[in-house]
Formats: structure tokens, C-alpha cells, sequence
């Protein structure tokens, strides 16, 4: 009867434990188009004693800066950038909400693409005792304890490969960045010296001819036989 | 007779977390947005990868001096484009929504979100919280649902969630892969446009320079001055 009951509790608080370590992850990223002369805030809640690190990067727009703060719950700015294009901040948190501003309006006509991360640790600190379970369980036999131990490798294995996707993320950030570089590079190099050049060899070729106008009068041109230039 | 009972209560957590799973996690980031206001944000995802989207909506309430937990008839207007500006989706919702989209060409996708509310007008200081939550590629997967429909023990689930966490990770390099043959592309047309024009340039000032030297020199013979 006690065994029965030992197992069946074994069974309901393993699956539950199972179920509720699959539950939404706190990490996020958001990349967002801020406007030239706005200033946004993002708030995230966090617990006490947790810890939150935020990594931002600027994707797109002229100068490829911007501000950033981070307030405290009480108003209070923890840290605090001046046009960067790139930075990383670990906040050990008390109770209350967050406030991570970026600020651009230092711009009057570029807007700027950000990129941030968002890494929460030890906000559900709930879980943190789902070892207690192992207090109710009597006579593991040997198999239970291999399996523990699969489930630990397993366990390491899915949060290396949590940090591979959240370094995959950053390297796409900044792989977006340069390219945004690259393609703006392209534009410029193509349309603008292009134009320019035209625009150039037009205007020296009509200064030299009008050079001769004004240098020899009308008449010596055509004397010449160069194409008469008209006014 | 016990195990029945205890399988039963097994079903009801897993229900419990799937209820959950529907709504935001409590603690997602917020935001806030005016009344006519749009807020875009940019998801650049490989191909064949789904995205879903949580947000939750609080009106500030003035009298009450904070934010009211739920506003019935708010809502917001979410608006997604693909890398070719097209709009895939482009739907109402209320003041909490769940939205989701597959994405079939790998690119910047744009998730615009702006409230359609003009009551908030009547509310002074139109201010209106948003909370928002967008899970991506293998973030999108229900595991206890999963675990549920396919009757897999503890360790097949965590090993079916490696495998899916190693399939979205592949995409992510090969989508890699390919932005980094664009960007090749890019690069050696700019490098070739700059040395083809550079000597179209320098051929011209030859060219011109010839035909002022002959110019000039018949121009002085013609003025008798050579």
C-alpha cells in the first residue's frame, strides 16, 4: 500500500516536474526600428535575487549609434551608454520593473534598427527544488540511477546547445548589421559617384568650350570648326 | 486502482500547463504605445520555421492611478509582412491575442502591431501597456502537448526536444549560408562596378585629354601664333 502510494507519487510529481521544465523559456530578442528624435523604453518585471543581461546591437542608419539606460524600479539609471553601437549589461535585480531605454534623439534624420537580447537566470526559483522529489522515492534500484545519469548528460547537452542558438542569434545580428553596411555602401558607390561623374565631366566640358567663347568670341570658334556652343 | 488515479492527476497538471501554455509567461516584456502609434518589430527567420505571438493589453486608468488588468473592446491591429513587403497576415484581435505564421521564404519578416481603439481618447493620456511575447522555430513547440499525443517517457521527450533544438539550429546556418552568398554577390558587383568605372573614367580622361591637345594645337595654328 505505502509502495503503491510512494510510486503513484513518484509518477505525478516526475511528469509534473517534467511538464513544468518545458514551460516558456525567458529569453527573447527583438529587433525594432526606432525613429529619428524617439526615445523607447522596454520594462521587464523581475524577481529579487535573479539576474538580467541584456545584449544590443545597432543593426541599420547612419552613424550606427545610439543611447541606452537602464533603470532600476526606483528610477534610479544603473548603467548608462552614450552612442554606442554595441553593448553588454549583467543586472543583479530586486522586485519591481525594469526600464531599458534606447534614445535616439541625438538623430534628426536617420533612424536607427536595434537589436537586444534579453537573458533572464533564477526567475523561477520555484523549480530550483525539483530534487526534493528524490526524498520520497525508496529501493532506486541501479537502473533508476543510470538513467539519472543520461538525464543529466542530456540535460547539459540541451543547455550547450541553448548557448550555440543564442551565439547563432548574435552572430546573425551581426551579420545583418554588415550587410546593411555593405548593401548602403553599394547604393552610394552606384548611384551617388555615378551621378557625380556625370555631372562632373558635363560641367568641364561645357567650361572648356565656353572658355574658348568667352576667350576668343564666337566667331574664332566657329572659325576653328568646333561645334558651336549656343547660349 | 491508485495508478488510475494517479494517471488521472497526471492529465489534469498536463492540462494545467497547456491552459498556461496558451497565455503570456508572467514575466514577458512591456511596452507602450499611443493611441495611433505603430510599433514594428523585425524577425529575420530561415524558411519553414513558425513564429507565434503573445501580447497582452492594459489601459491606464487615471483615476485608479494604474494600469486596469483587462479592457474589453481594445484591441489591436497586427500586421505581418514577408522579406517581399507582401502581407501575410493582417488581422484584428482583442486586448489579448495569440498570433501566429510560418515563415515559406527565409528574410526580414515584419510584425507590426498598432491599437485600433479610439475610446482611448476618452481615457486622458492615452496610454496603453502592451505585454509581448514572440517565440521562434523550435520555441513554438507544445512539449507536454507532444509528450501527451505521443506517449513519450521523460527521456524520449528531452531527446526529442534536442533533436528539434539541432534541426533549428541546422536551418538557422544553412539560412546563414545563403545570406552569406548574397552578401558575396553584393560585395564583388560593388568591386566590379568601381574598377569597371574607374577605367571607363580614366579611358575618358584620355581620351578628352588627346582631343584637347589636338583642339588647342590646331586653335594656335589657326590664330598663327605657332
Amino acid at each position: 500500500m505505502l509502495l503503491e502510494l510512494s510510486l503513484v507519487f513518484f509518477a505525478f510529481s516526475t511528469r509534473f516536474i517534467a511538464l513544468a521544465a518545458f514551460s516558456q523559456s525567458f529569453d527573447s530578442d527583438f529587433t525594432f526600428t526606432l525613429p529619428a528624435g524617439r526615445k523607447e523604453c522596454f520594462y521587464q518585471t523581475m524577481k529579487k535575487d535573479a539576474s538580467l543581461e541584456i545584449e544590443y546591437q545597432v543593426l541599420d542608419g547612419a552613424g550606427l549609434d545610439v543611447d541606452f539606460h537602464i533603470s532600476s524600479p526606483t528610477g534610479h539609471v544603473i548603467f548608462s551608454d552614450y552612442r554606442k553601437s554595441d553593448g553588454v549589461h549583467t543586472v543583479e535585480t530586486e522586485d519591481g520593473d525594469y526600464a531599458l531605454c534606447f534614445d535616439n534623439t541625438f538623430s534628426s534624420i536617420s533612424e536607427k534598427v536595434i537589436f537586444f537580447e534579453l537573458i533572464l537566470d533564477n526567475m523561477d526559483q520555484d523549480l530550483d527544488d525539483d530534487d526534493d522529489w528524490k526524498e520520497y522515492v525508496h529501493g532506486t534500484d541501479m537502473l533508476d540511477m543510470k538513467l539519472e545519469d543520461i538525464m543529466d548528460t542530456i540535460n547539459s547537452v540541451k543547455a550547450r546547445l541553448g548557448k550555440s542558438a543564442q551565439i547563432q542569434t548574435v552572430l546573425r545580428a551581426f551579420e545583418a548589421r554588415d550587410r546593411n553596411i555593405q548593401e548602403s555602401n553599394f547604393e552610394r558607390v552606384w548611384h551617388t559617384e555615378l551621378s557625380r561623374g556625370r555631372c562632373l565631366w558635363m560641367r568641364r566640358g561645357v567650361l572648356y568650350l565656353r572658355l574658348f567663347r568667352d576667350v576668343t568670341g564666337r566667331d574664332a570658334g566657329q572659325e576653328t570648326g568646333t561645334i558651336p556652343v549656343s547660349d | 486502482m491508485l495508478m488510475r488515479q494517479g494517471g488521472s492527476m497526471m492529465l489534469s497538471a498536463a492540462g494545467f500547463v497547456l491552459a498556461f501554455s496558451w497565455f503570456l509567461p508572467g514575466y514577458a516584456l512591456y511596452f507602450h504605445i499611443g493611441e495611433t502609434e505603430k510599433k514594428c518589430f523585425i524577425e529575420e527567420i530561415p524558411d519553414e520555421t513558425m513564429v507565434i505571438g503573445k501580447y497582452r493589453t492594459q489601459l491606464w486608468d487615471k483615476q485608479a492611478n494604474s494600469f486596469l488588468p483587462a479592457t474589453p473592446g481594445l484591441g489591436m491591429h497586427v500586421e505581418i509582412k514577408d522579406p517581399d513587403t507582401k502581407i501575410i497576415l493582417s488581422r484584428q484581435y482583442g486586448s489579448e491575442g495569440r498570433f501566429t505564421f510560418t515563415s515559406h521564404t527565409p528574410g526580414e519578416h515584419q510584425i507590426c502591431l498598432h491599437s485600433n481603439s479610439t475610446k482611448m481618447a476618452l481615457f486622458a493620456g492615452g496610454k496603453l501597456r502592451v505585454h509581448l511575447d514572440i517565440q521562434v522555430g523550435e520555441h513554438t513547440n507544445n512539449y507536454p502537448e507532444i509528450a501527451a499525443k505521443d506517449k513519450l517517457t521523460e527521456l524520449q521527450l528531452r531527446v526529442r526536444q534536442l533533436l528539434d533544438q539541432v534541426e533549428q539550429i541546422q536551418k538557422e546556418q544553412n539560412y546563414q549560408r545563403y545570406r552569406e552568398e548574397r552578401f558575396r554577390m553584393t560585395s564583388e558587383s560593388t568591386n566590379q562596378r568601381v574598377l569597371w568605372w574607374s577605367i571607363a573614367q580614366t579611358l575618358i580622361l584620355i581620351v578628352t585629354g588627346i582631343w584637347q591637345m589636338k583642339h588647342l594645337k590646331s586653335f594656335f595654328e589657326a590664330k598663327k601664333l605657332v
